[in-house]
């Protein structure tokens, strides 16, 4: 999320609606209630609790149920509208286990999970002979926070550019802004939306990590993804070719209950020389819609967009 | 970059003013209709982020310069006027 001045009305309106979701959504007293579920019934009966919680969302939480409609109506167009609502169900259950595996990993049950990387080699060799760091793109697919953990023995610095999250209890029971490892936060909530700090981070070689799927209010690009066209922000593709750094696609995807493959096999470079960089980073953007497309085929409830980024809500 | 430290502030304001049209491609724009002291970002010449990414870029390359952090980038980046002083002061204790 970078912004221009005159996207902070916008960026306020969204920030607005955020926290009035995130606020009904996750309190202390139910964060409490799941820990020690995990604790008394390990992460199985945890999960079961799941399928009573998400049906509660699903009847009485309109707009969790809209937020996930666009996605789903896109990935399962052929859908009639009870089988629609079974999808978001079952996106529901999904987008909670991957929050209590992230709990879990948060209470220190780091060897919990089996964390499969593929592409490192790879990545590990980019980002050895390049000093000019690289951006780790991730996405609102599977669960990025335990991807991030795979990466932690690269031994490079890595700063995430993300918000404070809104929610206090979601902060503290998910350690959300309070990273292990050589992480570090830049905030994208200050002047030049943080674009210093990245350029500084970049320019000694390290990581820096970006969303590259929701644009809050951000200037965007218009591509194909999922039959139609949706609009993916376009910064992290500008900052990387400005400081003619590689992006580093981030997937991960949860394959069984104890196990997550991480993909880091997609390397882009990025070119841009003019004013419309919109228009000119299409072919790289395009690129990684079309990867996301892939794995949201491969792992429909994967997706925890939440957004309806076919809509141009600049 | 050696020849920016015989430059006078004049010299690195018009220097600047045409290393920006061309590093963000402000096509439209000519040196002189920039003035010395219109504010950057937001009104004014209505630069955004990225512009600041290019302009962060274009004081590495040209200048050998690094902005050090927000705060730092706030005061210079304000206008063609502080972004000279910067490169002037700084390039002078190289």
């Amino acid at each position: 999320m970078l912004l221009a001045d005159d996207e902070k009305p916008d960026q306020q309106k969204d920030d607005a609606d955020k926290k009035t979701v995130s606020r009904k959504r996750g309190n202390r007293l139910g964060f409490w209630f799941f820990k020690m579920f995990i604790r008394v019934s390990g992460l199985y009966g945890a999960y079961g609790l799941l399928y009573f919680v998400s049906l509660y969302y699903l009847v009485f939480d309109k707009d969790a149920v809209s937020s996930a409609r666009s996605y789903i109506e896109k990935r399962f167009p052929e859908s009639g509208y009870f089988k629609k609502y079974f999808h978001i169900y079952k996106l529901f259950v999904s987008q909670g286990r991957q929050l209590i595996d992230r709990f879990s990993v948060v209470c220190s049950k780091k060897g919990a999970f089996d964390i499969r990387v593929n592409g490192y080699d790879g990545l590990a060799n980019v980002l050895n002979n390049s000093d000019r760091g690289a951006i780790l793109l991730t996405s609102h697919l599977g669960n990025w926070q335990i991807a991030l953990t795979a990466l932690n023995k690269l031994g490079k610095k890595v700063f995430l550019l993300m918000r404070k999250e809104d929610n206090e209890a979601v902060r503290d029971f998910l350690n959300v802004g309070y990273e292990e490892g050589d992480i570090n936060i830049i905030s994208p909530e200050q002047a030049f939306g943080g674009v210093i700090e990245i350029m500084n981070a970049l320019g000694k070689g390290h990581i820096v990590s970006i969303m590259g799927d929701r644009r809050y209010g951000a200037k965007a690009s218009k591509v194909k993804f999922l039959g139609d066209y949706a609009y993916f922000p376009f910064s992290a593709f500008a900052i990387a070719a400005s400081a003619q750094c590689p992006i580093v696609l981030l997937l991960s995807a949860k394959v069984s209950a104890y196990e997550y493959v991480v993909d880091v096999t997609n390397i882009l470079y990025p070119e841009c020389s003019g004013r419309k960089k919109d228009i000119e980073l299409i072919p790289w953007i395009q690129k990684y819609a079309s990867i996301l497309e892939d794995f949201v085929n491969m792992n429909p409830y994967q997706c925890f967009l939440f957004h309806d980024i076919w809509k141009d809500d600049k | 970059m050696e020849e920016v430290k015989e430059m006078n502030l004049a010299d690195i304001r018009k220097l600047l003013k045409e290393l920006l049209i061309e590093s963000l491609s402000l096509e439209d724009i000519q040196p002189d209709e920039i003035a010395d002291d219109e504010i950057l970002f937001g009104e004014g010449l209505g630069l955004d982020s990225l512009d600041a990414v290019e302009i962060v870029v274009l004081l590495q390359r040209n200048f050998g310069l690094e902005v050090k952090d927000m705060k730092q980038g706030k005061e210079i980046f304000y206008s063609i006027d502080t972004l000279a002083r910067y490169v002037y002061n700084n390039t002078r204790i190289k």
